[in-house]
């Protein structure tokens, strides 16, 4: 019985480590970005800061309309990448007869940077500062960018976590316009 | 030294150490500060954009928003610290607790080193019993033979 | 052109290594078989060398490539900068993937050469030529990852002229320039006794003799090893800002690992010397201890500890974890095929003694790096089972650690006083009184100082216990045999022991009291906190062509100013805050710059540290280093020893020429 130990203990070993390996090297491609969140048909945290313009700025305010909040910084690429979308999407609302409102959150930012940026690629809209990052754990974005909708009542619709691919936030807008009916 | 002066002595060194250290961990130690909080339960939860650092460690932006608000919410003193840690985790989703829930398989990571303590002081304490039982066993048949074998022949050689 | 050099310098090590394992190889058959081949023995030599030199130059390349901005080198794009002082660009040639394989290489083929200088009298015995191979072999593979996937003189992109340098966090230290190779020359270094090790295990000599042989090569690169880990504790709190020493992070506990298990090594090596006893175990940690630095590299380096999926993106990952697969599973075929041959004759008799000590000492240890790995990877492991990110952090190992750590501070305080084979009570009791009596000082003094918690204080406690009873057995020594008392394996140990005590001590101090405060100043009002006093004298700018920083020069208690700052590395868009620390004896006032802050304003807000007992984490630190290198002094001069049990195990011809007779 002894002479067998070695080699019982040794396989006992082996076995673990083929399945510790196995673990390693059998790992599925990841799954496409879990966009959920607990605040999704929950009222929207408070919002109360400035514009860079020095205006105020209160969400609660915002009521009657949809509400279209993207968590930006001028030096992340995925957020220059969709600014097209976003001027797109802003333009695209004009001509709605209840336009979403289009606010962007500066996370991690400088204001001069942030004015910059627009002033080169355009979009008129408000910028919201978030100087110490309240806004931005008040939703749990911790990276940028994020797109939040927030329907006329004040209640959380929708997170896009990522860049926006071409059209996805107005069918998105579209639909959840429909689906609420408002 | 005698031996029973030591044991006396023993006695006594046990006793004030039980006593010293039942003192120093019942004893107060003192009002805990804002800043000791806010430092306790950014240790408790992590950086959603770092590798497992913890709020406390880490400078990224994302942990000093964090870090931000727990002081924010610490010195408006409404929430206890479980509850400012279930706020957190309420917006950033389970990938900000530093401590592995005890349900499910996270579970495991706590109980698998305890698991694996016990069996090993089992598995010595087995091995202290066989050892001790082959002790008292004594030279086994095979070994008589062989000293015998060797005897008989040293004997033949000297005669 | 410096890139084909480079390369085709990696490509002669390649070859050399091959060369070399293949010559080593049939040299150690030849002899095996009895059938010696002395021209083939001779090549491994001028291998060993060739592969050398080959890794030498590559270095001095890649040096003179980095150090001469050479931007035609893809990694010296990623790494290299005009900015970056000429010591940091040094430095920066290990600061990422592919420059330190090419240390780990030039320190590899170091020591095979090293290894072979110190075998040559011995040349014709066949277990040298074996454990050359086994050299060769690692060496070949690290070569060959250098020469491959982490190759670090591909060309770059053209037209390049600048690069963004290395992470400002490493242009900040000096440490920088020694933290990697120490660490580097402790991992690497058990190569040696693994390679050793496989040796015994093939040619079934797994006596005592490659053992003592190959002490001193284990002893340096722990000594290594431990000092490395503390030079990366000292950076983190100098460097980092976060005020502390030790994160848990996967980096660090990749470093511990090995560390742990080599610790219970050279612990449990002393029962297989003495009494023949624990071969299995020390074959096991020593596998063990070797293949936890290459996963440990293959953690750190493969980017699977950020997401398991990018685990397929990263080169060399896959070559990593094959080599880890096949050093373990050759490792445990060899010790299952040769396990009759491990068998102890003798046994443990009693629990109480010091073959019981180091058993437990094993047992600890092993938990304690079973507990790290498993905190490392667990991560890993829910991920890809449930794809969905979990994290595991300091309140873990902490909780697991605490626990083990009292163990093992109970363990060295009553083993350096336990007689081999059986201790009585009455031994015991004479033995650790003066030791229990310091320990009982030291918990006395620690409660009047006001310190609270059971988990320090069993620390300080048992920490007194365990320093008792080293300078116990330093004192005996010395007063045996004069200053030799302080040398050797023994006396040199139980320093590295008052080490390791001190570092748990200030450890457990700084874990459990660290007081910080955050001070709005305002120039010319001082601020207080914890009995000192803040005061803001100037905020100062200081502009450099790599960087603009703010300085907030504050006065401590009205004496000389300290300068935390914060620097923004003007290039790559970058803020690294850096601290300013008051060391003392008793505690360290660290001080940190937290932003926004303005030069002119008159105002800046620090954050203020008091932390205890640091200063003899370092001191501690020193000691340990020291103690090993009393160690390696040889000491008394040890009987040989005279149980049979602990001679070389015969090979099999030998075994029937005896029984034949």
């Amino acid at each position: 019985m002894r002479r067998r130990v070695a080699p019982i203990v040794a396989s006992f070993v082996g076995v673990v480590m083929v399945a510790f390996l196995w673990v390693l090297v059998s790992a599925e491609p990841n799954a496409p970005d879990d966009a959920f969140s607990p605040l999704v048909g929950q009222p929207a945290p408070a919002v109360v800061t400035t514009t860079l313009d020095d205006a105020p700025f209160d969400l609660a305010r915002r009521k009657g309309s949809w509400v279209v909040l993207n968590f930006f910084n001028s030096t992340c690429v995925p957020c220059i990448n969709e600014h097209d979308e976003l001027l797109a999407f802003a333009a695209a609302q004009q001509d709605e007869e209840n336009p979403a409102e289009m606010y962007t959150v500066v996370n991690d930012d400088s204001d001069e940077a942030v004015t910059e940026f627009f002033a080169a690629n355009g979009g008129e809209w408000p910028k919201l500062r978030d100087p110490d990052g309240a806004v931005a754990v008040a939703f749990g974005v911790a990276r940028v960018p994020e797109t939040w909708l927030i329907d006329p009542n004040g209640v959380v619709r929708l997170r896009i976590a990522g860049e926006l691919t071409p059209s996805l936030l107005d069918e998105q807008l579209a639909s959840l316009r429909t689906a609420f009916g408002i | 030294m005698s031996a029973r002066v030591r044991a006396s002595l023993w006695v006594l060194l046990a006793a004030a150490f039980a006593g010293l250290l039942a003192f120093g961990t019942l004893r107060e130690s003192g009002p805990l500060s804002q800043q000791d909080r806010i430092d306790s339960i950014s240790r408790r939860l992590a950086c959603p954009t770092c590798s497992g650092e913890s709020i406390y460690v880490s400078r990224a932006a994302a942990a000093e928003s964090i870090y931000a608000e727990i002081a924010r919410q610490v010195s408006d003193g409404q929430r206890n610290d479980d509850e400012i840690i279930a706020y957190i985790e309420s917006r950033f989703g389970g990938q900000v607790l530093l401590v592995p829930r005890a349900t499910g398989i996270d579970a495991v990571v706590w109980a698998l080193p305890v698991a694996v303590f016990v069996a090993s002081l089992a598995v010595l304490g087995m091995a202290f019993a066989r050892w001790r039982r082959r002790e008292q066993s004594g030279p086994s048949n095979a070994d008589r033979q062989l000293v015998s074998d060797a005897l008989t022949n040293e004997a033949g050689k000297e005669s | 052109m410096i890139g084909a050099i480079g390369r085709a310098l990696l490509l002669v090590g390649v070859v050399g290594s091959l060369f070399g394992a293949i010559a080593a190889f049939s040299a150690a058959r030849a002899k095996q078989i009895n059938n010696p081949n002395e021209s083939v023995a001779r090549l491994v030599p001028r291998f060993a060398w060739l592969a050398f030199g080959a890794a030498v130059l590559a270095f001095v390349t890649m040096e003179w490539a980095m150090v001469t901005r050479d931007f035609s080198l893809a990694y010296v794009q990623k790494v290299g900068s005009t900015a970056t002082p000429t010591l940091y660009n040094l430095a920066a040639v290990w600061s990422a993937l592919e420059g330190s394989i090419l240390l780990w290489v030039l320190v590899l083929a170091g020591y095979v050469v090293g290894v072979y200088h110190w075998l040559r009298r011995k040349r014709d015995d066949e277990l040298g030529l074996w454990a050359m191979g086994v050299m060769f072999v690692v060496s070949l593979f690290f070569f060959l990852i250098s020469f491959g996937p982490a190759n670090p003189f591909a060309a770059g992109a053209p037209g390049v002229t600048d690069g963004p340098g290395p992470n400002p966090l490493l242009q900040n230290h000096i440490l920088v320039m020694f933290h990697p190779p120490m660490l580097y020359l402790g991992y690497v270094g058990f190569t040696v006794p693994f390679a050793f090790a496989i040796a015994a295990l093939i040619t079934g000599r797994v006596g005592e003799g490659w053992l003592l042989a190959t002490r001193r090569w284990t002893l340096v690169s722990w000594g290594f090893l431990t000092f490395g880990i503390v030079l990366g504790g000292w950076w983190s709190y100098e460097v980092l800002g976060w005020s502390g020493v030790w994160a848990w992070d996967p980096v660090e506990n990749a470093s511990l690992l090995p560390w742990l298990t080599g610790t219970a090594y050279i612990h449990s090596v002393l029962v297989q010397e003495r009494r023949g006893m624990l071969r299995v175990w020390n074959l096991s940690l020593l596998v063990a201890t070797f293949s936890l630095t290459i996963l440990g590299t293959f953690l750190t380096r493969s980017g699977v500890l950020n997401s398991v999926h990018a685990f397929s993106e990263s080169d060399i990952g896959p070559w990593l974890l094959t080599f880890f697969a096949v050093i373990v599973v050759v490792s445990i075929g060899l010790i299952g095929w040769r396990g009759d041959r491990l068998h102890a004759p003798g046994s443990i008799d009693s629990p109480i003694s010091r073959e019981g000590a180091f058993l437990a000492n094993n047992v600890l240890l092993s938990v304690f790096a079973f507990v790290v790995l498993l905190g490392t990877v667990f991560p890993l492991v829910v991920e890809a089972l449930q794809s969905r990110t979990i994290v595991v952090g300091e309140p873990f190992f902490d909780r697991m650690s605490i626990p083990i750590g009292i163990a093992i501070l109970t363990i060295m305080a009553i083993a350096p006083v336990l007689p081999w084979r059986k201790a009585s009570g009455e031994l015991l009791s004479q033995r650790l009184l003066w030791p229990a009596i310091f320990g009982m000082v030291a918990l006395l003094v620690s409660v009047l100082v006001g310190a609270t918690g059971l988990a320090p204080l069993l620390t300080f406690a048992l920490g007194g216990f365990a320093a008792g009873s080293a300078l116990r057995q330093i004192a005996l020594a010395s007063r045996r045999q004069g200053w030799r008392g302080f040398v050797g394996r023994a006396n040199g140990g139980m320093i590295v022991h008052l080490g390791v005590i001190l570092m748990s001590v200030a450890l457990a101090a700084s874990n459990s009291y660290t007081h910080s405060q955050e001070l709005d100043l305002v120039q010319g009002r001082p601020a207080s906190f914890s009995g000192h006093t803040f005061e803001l004298v100037d905020v100062v700018e200081e502009t450099t062509d790599r960087s603009v920083s703010v300085k907030a020069l504050v006065s401590i208690d009205g004496g000389q100013a300290y300068a935390p700052a914060i620097t923004r590395f003007t290039k790559i868009g970058m803020n690294v805050g850096t601290p300013s620390v008051r060391t003392g004896l008793a505690k360290d006032i660290y001080l940190t710059l937290e932003p926004p802050v303005r030069q002119d304003s008159g105002e800046a807000r620090i954050k203020v540290f008091i932390k205890p007992m640091i200063l003899w984490l370092w001191v501690g630190g020193f000691m340990m280093a020291f103690g090993t290198l009393l160690a390696l002094f040889p000491g008394r001069r040890r009987r040989r020893a005279t149980d049979p049990v602990s001679a070389d195990v015969p090979l099999d011809s030998n075994l029937e020429e005896t029984a034949g007779r």
